[in-house]
């Protein structure tokens, strides 16, 4: 009984440490998405911020200021795809894929050559409620920006659906052409969700690195970005079910990973391939319960 | 079309000349040197340009089939995955099927070609039956790909190779039968000519015939170009951008036979086979504006960058920066993307 | 609110001239005239969505200059949307407030709809998501928008053209709340003569770009209205007067093969149970004001849409509307409303845009003959007298004129039974419109049977030997031409009869 509660634990604190990267950067993504961008440059956010936090917290020696210039690097990644894909009207998914492959690109010669140290963040642990059994360390032992996400999963929710700029970008990406009647910027709002959306997929990339790991290696975010991507479609385009995604996926892959040494066979590429095989299902199967933006992926453009 | 389009252009591809210039001073390297050893590693002797060609027949095969599905309006980015499942069904066949000799070669081909074309119509299927958006199955389905390839390769009863004596087996498949690989054409000292090369270039230009030539590729491009004009003239528009779709898996999935059959690879299956050239073939598509001649320097420039940067490495820069400036060359082609398209009667 | 000399050309066509219009408050104006008339293009200046080319505003009294849309809302200036200004997937409330500024309080927002609705007497719940709504309650919703903007000057285009007779009622009483108890000015733009009369305290009728009637609604008929609103002379003049009256083919024998049948076509939006019959060789003119289901049969007829129910019928067959380029293979040619859409294809040669719908005529089983594809664009191009610098040029580069011949001869050079044209004269200049018309009546002279879809009374009376009225998506009368006037069409498909 003990080992099997042990096990438990091991396996719930590692997903909660591989889902909190991926929560950060979808709450991010959903608001994208929700004011009509597929952008696949989440990638691109997490990545450079991964590199970037551990480049200024050693620089500076400060973890924090690494988490800082991490989420500022997102939000560049994230305005470079706005003024691309919604002033220049270049194909959102060539932006996005074209700016993966440029920070993927930056991101491994620098480290390369740069040879980045090692820096991470603080431990917290929260008396009494660590003591817990099964969930007390899962929960209460992190990484102290994991709590981050206790404020800015409500702040996200708020953004979208109470105030007038979650109001108006919700608009956008519903129906561009209505919102446009109505006197909003359609594009602006786009643009703004990007930024938002980089920031906090680099905040993800940047807890990831100086958080969890602790270091930077190359391609160290390894298509966590898709998997966000993932998790929105899984998540039918709804903030909880999104999350909750996130925790699915966090958790297979921790399953990956514990089970081998607790002597289970476990398929892994299974393990590995159900976020996309979860997404395409939903899709394919629970288009009525979604809430599709109308005009996903969809560019606007004012006709003259 | 913003009057900032050509501007921002000239500065993107001004950073994708310098950026990576200058990332190499800092850094303590030297410019021209790399830059000499660049074109050292590509262009600098038989053998290098051996190599470059080598490279150049899978991306141009990808890329062609880029130009297709782009051409009926649909957009495929799941070429990495296609060409994963090419080479994986091209495997496949080239184990599994007693055919003697250099037949046993165009069974692979058509294998994989087969294989990865049903393999991305079903991105047409899910589309036409939920909406499912082209785009992102596309992409979805190359992560499952790439599971799918280290599934067979990890399990002795598919693909994994046969184990001899003590030795563990290594995710990968046996080696493919001589008859199945892409021998040299002709016999040049020093200079390597594959057919994959040959397949490459016969292809694109059957498909720049086929495209601007063939009631098919009429069709084709009218579904793209005005789909309402398409279904008044009769052309059932989901159905052509669903067999464009096809043709362009089929293509990703011929290269992904190339580079198992041909020096590429060590002629095994292995899950990472593909070496990014899914994604960089559609690079070249977009530089080359989705016209299957022009895909065929541009593929060359590819291949230059990628043998180029191999033999970086070799002198000790790291070979990223080639990736950095590939993303900065094709974004300043796609960004005045607005410019017009020109007819296609020559 | 005044303006003051309103005058606004596009190249050579003056869509206003000199327009005066005054807007007192407590009061709805009624302003009427035919599409092209001035009408829309005076309310986009007044919405800031154009800018005169001469002219002045006043508001109150204080000359104002409106600069854009946003400037045009500060002013109080408030327009009613038609289909495109809801987001279905947002509730009501949602819709309103979206129209608003400041932070979104969603107690008071609803609170304020629901006040609003109870105060105006639109029954309607603030929590309905929009895309459940029928046409009559978004038309609500619409409203309550523009309302709880507060603005001095509401201007609605064509508010009923989707609504019930009873809605239209309801919407009008509201209107008469707005006006008198709250002193707003309410522009009325329609093309329906009995809502004038009743709904409106004084009215305007706009012709050409100027103004030709101004008095008070008491004061004026809706005989007088049908009149000025569609003028004595023929405004077309050049072009209707090469094909007068007197040489119009005369009526086919009553025996001559029915070639088009439309049996009960139903779709949404927009058609409803629209039965049509047209026979060889006569042209028939279906006549309506703007939105009554045209576009629909436009695209039905194009293959564009599947309709609900109902049955196309071409020289006695059924045509399967489901299969792509049936419509075509049966023998039915189409010149589309909207060119651009579903016409020509832009980014194509001339020369491919003339063979699209008929590329086995020049083509093997596979390949295209470049010769043959040349040769026939050729000949068709020298047919219609389509002037291009070479066929190879995209079409883009031609006149609206000549891309539309090269539809006309492309959708005739499949010697088609049936030809519709769909508001075929717009956009075209007085020479392209007088070789359009040639070209229609020489098609029926040669047997085939045209439909001709328009709101143009002048191409209607000129073109047609039969006219139907088509009002909100099926047709109310039926008439020979010979038998109908300006008057008595307006009336008919102002509803009144």
């Amino acid at each position: 009984m003990n080992t099997v509660a042990g096990d438990l634990e091991t396996i719930l604190s590692s997903g909660i440490r591989l889902a909190a990267p991926l929560a950060f950067a979808a709450c991010g993504e959903y608001v994208a998405e929700r004011a009509g961008t597929l952008n696949v440059s989440v990638e691109a956010m997490m990545l450079g911020a991964a590199f970037c936090s551990i480049a200024v917290a050693g620089l500076t020696g400060s973890a924090t200021a690494g988490l800082l210039v991490g989420v500022l690097l997102g939000a560049l990644v994230g305005s470079a795809h706005g003024a691309l894909s919604h002033r220049w009207h270049v194909n959102s998914f060539v932006v996005g894929l074209l700016l993966n492959a440029l920070v993927l690109g930056l991101t491994s010669y620098l480290a390369t050559v740069g040879n980045p140290s090692r820096h991470q963040v603080e431990l917290v642990s929260v008396p009494g409620l660590r003591d817990l059994p099964v969930l007390g360390a899962p929960l209460f032992v992190e990484r102290w920006p994991v709590y981050l996400l206790l404020a800015l999963v409500p702040l996200a929710w708020w953004l979208v659906e109470r105030s007038r700029w979650g109001l108006e970008l919700r608009a956008a990406g519903e129906n561009p052409e209505a919102a446009h009647m109505t006197g909003i910027r359609v594009n602006l709002r786009r643009r703004q969700a990007l930024l938002w959306c980089g920031a906090l997929a680099g905040l993800g990339g940047a807890y990831l690195a100086v958080g969890e790991v602790g270091s930077f290696n190359q391609n160290m975010t390894a298509g966590r970005g898709y998997l966000v991507i993932a998790a929105v479609i899984f998540g039918g385009w709804r903030l909880g079910r999104t999350l909750a995604g996130c925790a699915v996926f966090g958790l297979a892959d921790a399953l990956r990973l514990a089970l081998p040494a607790l002597g289970h066979t476990v398929n892994s590429q299974l393990l590995i391939s159900a976020p996309y095989l979860l997404a395409l299902l939903a899709m394919l199967l629970f288009t009525t319960r979604q809430r599709r933006p109308g005009a996903l992926a969809q560019p606007f453009r004012r006709t003259p | 079309m913003t009057r900032a389009g050509p501007w921002v252009s000239a500065a993107i591809v001004t950073a994708a000349l310098v950026l990576p210039g200058l990332l190499i001073a800092v850094t303590g390297g030297s410019p021209s040197a790399a830059l000499r050893a660049l074109i050292q590693g590509s262009l600098g002797d038989a053998t290098a340009v051996s190599q470059t060609l080598l490279y150049a027949a899978p991306l141009l095969l990808v890329a062609v089939g880029a130009c297709c599905s782009a051409r009926s309006g649909v957009f495929n980015i799941g070429q990495e995955g296609q060409v994963l499942i090419g080479a994986l069904a091209g495997a496949a066949a080239g184990l599994r099927l007693a055919v003697p000799g250099p037949a046993l070669l165009l069974v692979v081909l058509l294998a994989a070609a087969l294989a990865a074309g049903a393999w991305a119509w079903l991105s047409a299927l899910m589309n036409r039956l939920r909406g499912v958006d082209i785009a992102v199955s596309t992409l979805l389905m190359t992560f499952l790909a790439q599971q799918v390839v280290a599934f067979a390769v990890t399990t002795p009863w598919l693909l994994q190779e046969s184990r001899l004596g003590e030795a563990a087996a290594l995710p990968q498949s046996n080696k493919l039968p001589s008859g199945a690989l892409l021998g040299s054409l002709g016999d040049h000292p020093g200079l390597q000519l594959n057919l994959g090369l040959a397949v490459g270039v016969v292809v694109a230009m059957l498909v720049a015939v086929a495209l601007d030539r063939t009631r098919w590729g009429f069709r084709l491009t009218v579904a793209g170009l005005n789909p309402a004009a398409a279904r008044h003239a009769g052309i059932p528009v989901a159905a052509v951008g669903g067999i464009a779709l096809a043709v362009s898996g089929a293509l990703a999935g011929m290269a992904g036979a190339v580079l198992l059959a041909s020096p590429l690879s060590t002629n095994r299956l292995q899950p990472d086979i593909s070496i990014d050239i899914g994604w960089d073939g559609l690079l070249v598509a977009l530089v080359a504006r989705n016209r299957p001649l022009l895909t065929i320097p541009v593929a060359g420039l590819f291949a230059v960058l990628r043998a180029g940067g191999n033999f970086l490495a070799a002198t000790g820069v790291p070979p990223y920066l080639v990736d950095v400036v590939k993303a900065l060359l094709t974004l300043a082609f796609v960004a005045p993307a607005v410019m017009r398209r020109r007819s296609v009667v020559a | 609110m005044r303006l003051r000399g309103i005058t606004k050309r596009y190249g050579a066509v003056v869509a206003c001239d000199g327009v005066d219009l005054t807007l007192e408050r407590g009061e709805i104006h009624g302003l009427l005239g035919e599409n092209g008339a001035g009408k829309s293009t005076l309310m986009r200046i007044l919405l800031g969505l154009e800018t005169q080319d001469s002219g002045a505003i006043d508001r109150d009294g204080r000359a104002v200059t409106i600069a854009g849309p946003r400037e045009a809302a500060a002013l109080g200036i408030s327009m009613v949307h038609q289909h495109f200004s809801l987001v279905d997937p947002l509730t009501v409330w949602e819709n309103v407030a979206l129209g608003r500024s400041g932070p979104v309080r969603r107690a008071a927002e609803r609170a304020g709809v629901r006040a609003a609705a109870q105060r105006y007497g639109l029954a309607i719940d603030p929590d309905a998501r929009v895309g459940t709504l029928s046409a009559g309650e978004r038309q609500r919703v619409e409203l309550l928008k523009c309302l709880r903007r507060d603005p001095t000057v509401l201007i609605m285009d064509e508010p009923t053209s989707v609504l019930t007779r009873s809605e239209s009622a309801e919407l009008f009483t509201v209107l008469r709340r707005v006006v008198a108890a709250e002193h707003r000015a309410v522009v009325l733009i329609s093309h329906k003569l009995a809502e004038i009369t009743t709904a409106t305290d004084r009215v305007t009728v706009m012709r050409a770009g100027r103004v030709v009637l101004r008095r008070a609604t008491t004061a004026t008929t809706e005989a007088e209205l049908a009149r000025e609103m569609v003028g004595r002379e023929v405004t077309l003049g050049a072009a209707v007067g090469v094909l007068p009256h007197a040489t119009a083919p005369a009526s086919p024998a009553a025996s001559a093969q029915t070639a088009l049948r439309l049996r009960g076509l139903t779709a949404r939006p927009g058609l409803d149970d629209l039965c049509l019959t047209v026979h060889a060789g006569e042209i028939v003119g279906l006549y309506g004001a703007e939105g009554n289901g045209q576009k629909s049969l436009g695209d039905v007829l194009s293959g564009l849409t599947v309709p609900d129910a109902g049955t196309v019928e071409v020289a006695g067959a059924s045509v399967d509307l489901r299969r792509p380029g049936a419509l075509s293979a049966a023998g039915l040619g189409i010149v589309p409303e909207d060119r651009h859409h579903a016409g020509v294809v832009l980014d194509l040669s001339v020369a491919e845009n003339l063979v699209m719908t008929r590329l086995g005529d020049v083509s093997g089983r596979v390949f295209i003959d470049r010769r043959r594809l040349r040769r026939r664009a050729r000949a068709l191009a020298d047919e219609y007298g389509i002037t291009a610098a070479s066929l190879d040029s995209p079409l883009r580069d031609l006149s609206g004129g000549n891309q539309q011949r090269v539809v006309l001869a492309r959708e005739l050079s499949g010697r088609p039974r049936v030809l519709v044209a769909a508001q075929p004269s717009r956009g075209l200049d007085v020479g392209a419109v007088e070789d359009l018309y040639a070209r229609l009546r020489r098609c029926a002279s040669d047997g085939i049977a045209v439909l001709l879809i328009s709101t143009e009374l002048e191409e209607i009376l000129a073109l047609t030997t039969r006219i139907a009225t088509i009002f909100r998506g099926r047709i109310v009368g039926e008439l020979p031409t010979a038998q109908a006037d300006g008057e008595r069409l307006a009336l008919l498909t102002g509803g009144v009869a």
